[in-house]
């Protein structure tokens, strides 16, 4: 059975791809959309493969320092509402904002304010907040779902902090790291995203420059090569949270 | 109380000074939705002595959960009070004094088993008497299953595991809501001699909930025997049987006769679902 779904999946990834390949030779959606072929033989050559891994690199950065920072953030804010109650509204409510406004409008005050280097790790970061914040809270049991354990652990006399410590965080974690596999590649998304508002190197730049210079293979080659990084972390973080779930339960 | 069965002598029903809980008058309504209201306890009056080991039993739905929840703190009665050594339920677990086993054991399943019965200790910021916890391992019988982790173990342990942890701080009261209720029927008459001999060995104030008749008889210094809902206490039970008890004991015609009392009264109570 379990042969079969990843044979599925292989065989799906690979009509994709022929899908794509059989468009860029046929020409049918214009001269912006070459063979795949072409995407591998541009980056078949060394010096175009440093130029994209250079900037893969500077971008994994990016993404990397943003989904820490994301989880740290995000994770404080969701134990500080269990913690103290009162100020769980308001947390909702805040991480909800942040969420709504659109990048694009934040761009210019994050250029003002954290400078362009620093911009693509804070719009990971942001893109990562909430998607961990509402892992947080659920893991957490925020809604209110109640439990045998917490009943035991009301009858033992824990207080919040021991029963955070013992019961509500190590229970959080199969959650937690649900909601990492939609933040790393989230992660890496943000970063790249946040690279076209003036930042000197990374993918993102890479997307912009050749997309004003027309060089669609180029343009191509970086877009795939994000795709290749968001699909690398939603693979390892799912095989995290498999491990997760078989020591936790 | 004029049905046709014995009634309660008033003096078993009284709450003695020297109580070690004492529910006085309680009542409990929940509220369900579009303000409907079901009233799960009436007017019910029950005391436990010190190092007493009482069983309630009843028909299902007749709030004895209700009332071994109150006297843990985790409910609190519509009228009347719930009061356990003369204080309310919660200050004793805040301070640590009460112990707790449910029919779901709720072992911490990223725990091994050593540090699922260690657990107290540590909520209740103390250091770990390792001494302590070892003993309980060997006194549920779990000796060379220190460090498996709940899912490895039978149903059956896994419910010593969980006594074990009720008792490792030696609490002042232990309340045990049908904690065998999930098991077959052999491990659960293996388990009653075996909660039978730890409790000879501890003699913890003690109550019971359970729909066993045979279970409670078997443990019980008394078993309490609630009316429908709305419960209240319909009749008590005094139960001689020396201690250690021994599977013996259930094969004496008292114990039958004390059956057979016990579960007419229930099938009396027993509302057709």
């Amino acid at each position: 059975m379990r042969l079969r779904t990843a044979g599925l999946a292989v065989v799906g990834v690979v009509v994709l791809l022929a899908a794509a390949e059989a468009v860029g030779r046929s020409g049918i959606a214009g001269p912006s959309w070459p063979p795949l072929t072409e995407v591998v033989e541009f980056l078949a050559d060394a010096d175009r493969r440093r130029t994209v891994v250079r900037a893969a690199s500077t971008t994994l950065t990016s993404a990397a320092w943003g989904l820490l920072f994301g989880i740290l953030i995000a994770g404080a804010g969701a134990m500080v509402g269990l913690l103290l109650p009162p100020l769980r509204p308001g947390l909702d409510r805040l991480a909800a904002l942040l969420h709504a406004v659109p990048v694009i409008a934040l761009a210019p005050l994050l250029i003002t304010t954290v400078g362009r280097e620093q911009t693509p790790t804070v719009v990971a970061g942001l893109g990562v907040g909430f998607v961990m914040f509402v892992a947080f809270s659920s893991g957490l049991g925020l809604s209110g779902s109640r439990s045998t354990r917490d009943d035991v652990f009301d009858v033992l006399g824990a207080n919040r902090l021991r029963r955070m410590l013992r019961l509500q965080l190590p229970g959080s974690l199969p959650t937690v790291f649900d909601g990492l596999t939609l933040a790393a590649p989230a992660a890496v998304l943000g970063a790249t995203i946040g690279e076209w508002f003036g930042a000197p190197r990374g993918l993102g730049v890479l997307i912009v420059s050749a997309m004003q210079n027309f060089q669609v293979t180029l343009l191509w080659s970086a877009a795939a090569c994000a795709t290749v990084l968001s699909l690398v972390a939603y693979g390892i973080t799912t095989v995290l949270q498999r491990l997760v779930v078989r020591r936790v339960s | 109380m004029s049905r046709n069965a014995p009634t309660a002598a008033p003096e078993q029903l009284t709450v003695s000074r020297s109580s070690a809980v004492s529910l006085t008058g309680v009542s409990k309504t929940f509220s369900l939705s579009r303000g409907r209201e079901v009233t799960a306890l009436s007017e019910l009056d029950l005391g436990v002595e010190e190092g007493e080991f009482v069983a309630i039993v009843g028909p299902s739905g007749c709030g004895k959960s209700t009332v071994l929840r109150m006297v843990a703190g985790l409910d609190s009665p519509s009228t009347g009070s719930v009061a356990v050594e003369g204080k309310a339920p919660r200050e004793l677990a805040k301070e640590h004094r009460l112990g707790v086993a449910f029919q779901e054991h709720a072992l911490l399943p990223w725990s091994s088993i050593w540090n699922n019965i260690a657990l107290p200790y540590r909520l209740a910021g103390r250091p770990v008497d390792k001494a302590r916890v070892d003993e309980l391992i060997t006194l549920v019988g779990l000796e060379g299953f220190e460090n498996a982790r709940p899912k490895q173990l039978s149903g059956g342990m896994r419910q010593r595991a969980a006594i074990a942890r009720a008792l490792v701080l030696s609490p002042d009261v232990l309340l045990l809501d049908e904690p065998f209720g999930a098991l077959d029927a052999v491990t659960r008459r293996r388990m009653n001699r075996e909660l039978a001999r730890i409790w000879a060995e501890q003699r913890i104030t003690t109550i019971l909930v359970t729909h066993d008749v045979e279970e409670a008889l078997f443990l019980a210094d008394r078993v309490v025997v609630m009316t429908g809902r709305p419960g209240t206490v319909r009749y008590v039970h005094p139960v001689d049987f020396a201690r250690p008890r021994g599977a013996d004991i259930t094969r004496m015609p008292e114990f039958h006769e004390a059956v057979d009392l016990l579960t007419g009264l229930l099938d009396a109570e027993s509302v057709p679902a």
